[in-house]
């Protein structure tokens, strides 16, 4: 698996892990992000059981084990947090952020020693170290309990699966034409995301951050004017497109 | 101790605790069966007054061997979800074992051979659990089976006493019949889960 820094200041750093060659073909390729600060970290989207092997020998090259004190899940699917129960094992006194909608359905990927702090509908916030993050509302999109985690001082927007892409081999971590890139969001955004409601209101939350970097859970990571490009985008397209 | 079919067995034997807990259902349903037979073999035996003299210390017998079944049988069903609990956390002990000897592979970290040998001893630990409590259930079992093979004898008993009490005799017999049948089942499940027992026990080894 991949690990690289997306961003460094003097207070804390962004590692995105992913682009993992060892994985079979047949799952999804995810991004795992790490946050570390002082002795501090917290995993975002930690993955599936299958990513669980190389994630835990990729995250040790950039902390100890004891410094992860913290996991964060944007919502409850498996290939954002079926690797809990062995987490589980491994960060026996972790807690864990995630909605407060899937408690009682995350818990059954096994969970007898980390912590569930529930998030509540209106969000949240957290220190990791020196790092001050928010847990941001993004309801139905795609999980009807689900949430971004926002970072006001790096700026970086972690957006689970909206602006998620699905690109086969290995592409590059950056979005370099938004255009090109478009053929491979369009389908999912429009099959994956059920509400326009929830969608134009998303857009409109994240029109009144800062965002220099907006990092999804699957594809390229958009990065100063894609994001822009992106907001746009996304308010405009129809989803839901199974319902018709 | 550890190798890479573990995971595969652990999950063998969630499947063996799995037969043995549907087999309780079976030795609790013959056990109720039992107890509620020797209470119409008593109501019986007081109508047959003094021609069934030696029918009624019969029945109280049957009557407290088989509260004493559904009582064991009820003990075992407490120990068993225990027991689930213990096999599932094998299981998933043994997985993360797995999961670390990949990463292993990919990495000489310390932290992951520290991971390795505490996830070793734990998953040791829980093997000896499963162990105690494997041992615990067939000391239950054991129990019952000595309770089925006193219902046996007084099966054959009752049925001499029977056979003396005149117009009763018919009825009597077929609670002797009965006696005797429900034992025979008793005994056939609990054969069957001493034999998952063993099974399981050779697992542990
Ligand atoms: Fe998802
Ligand atoms: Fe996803």
């Amino acid at each position: 698996m991949k690990s690289t820094e997306i961003y460094s200041s003097t207070t804390h750093t962004w590692i995105v892990l992913g682009r993992d060659s060892q994985k079979s073909e047949k799952i999804i390729d995810t991004n795992q992000y790490l946050i570390k600060s002082n002795d501090e970290a917290i995993i975002l989207d930690p993955g599936g059981i299958e990513l669980f092997s190389s994630m835990l020998a990729s995250l040790l090259k950039h902390v100890k084990l004891e410094q992860i004190t913290t996991l964060f899940a944007s919502h409850q699917d498996p290939d954002i947090i079926s690797s809990l129960g062995l987490w589980d094992k491994a960060l026996p006194h972790a807690t864990l952020h995630a909605p407060w909608l899937w408690e009682g359905f995350i818990r059954h990927f096994g969970m007898d020693n980390i912590q569930y702090q529930s998030i509540k509908d209106e969000g949240g916030e957290i220190k990791i170290g020196k790092a001050a993050l928010k847990f941001i509302p993004a309801h139905y999109l795609h999980s009807s309990g689900n949430f971004n985690v926002y970072d006001p001082k790096a700026k970086i927007l972690m957006s689970g699966d909206i602006g998620a892409a699905l690109e086969k081999n290995e592409p590059p971590m950056f979005v370099e034409d938004f255009a090109s890139h478009i053929k491979h969001m369009e389908y999912f955004h429009r099959r994956w995301m059920p509400s326009n409601r929830a969608k134009n209101n998303w857009v409109a939350r994240i029109r009144e951050l800062e965002v220099d970097m907006m990092a999804p859970q699957h594809g390229r990571i958009f990065k100063g004017e894609m994001v822009q490009e992106f907001l746009e985008w996304f308010a405009r397209l129809d989803v839901g497109s199974a319902s018709d | 101790m550890y190798h890479q079919n573990d995971a595969t067995l652990a999950i063998k034997n969630v499947v063996r605790v799995a037969n043995i807990i549907a087999n309780l259902d079976t030795i609790l349903q013959e056990a109720k069966n039992l107890s509620l037979t020797a209470k119409n073999a008593r109501v019986v035996a007081l109508r047959a007054g003094d021609s069934a003299f030696g029918f009624k210390p019969i029945t109280n017998f049957i009557d407290e061997f088989s509260e004493l079944t559904i009582k064991t049988t009820k003990s075992i069903s407490m120990l068993s979800s225990n027991l689930f609990e213990i096999a599932l956390s094998v299981v998933r002990y043994s997985d993360f074992q797995l999961r670390l000897n990949i990463a292993a592979q990919y990495t000489e970290h310390t932290d992951i051979h520290h991971l390795q040998q505490q996830g070793r001893l734990e998953f040791i630990r829980t093997v000896k659990q499963l162990e105690s409590a494997v041992m615990h259930l067939e000391g239950y079992f054991e129990d019952i089976l000595k309770q089925m093979r006193s219902a046996e004898y007084i099966a054959v008993t009752s049925r001499v006493e029977a056979s003396n009490a005149g117009e009763f005799s018919e009825s009597l017999q077929s609670v002797s019949n009965f006696i005797a049948g429900a034992a025979k089942n008793i005994k056939h499940a609990i054969n069957e889960n001493l034999k998952e027992i063993s099974l399981l026990k050779g697992a542990l080894r």
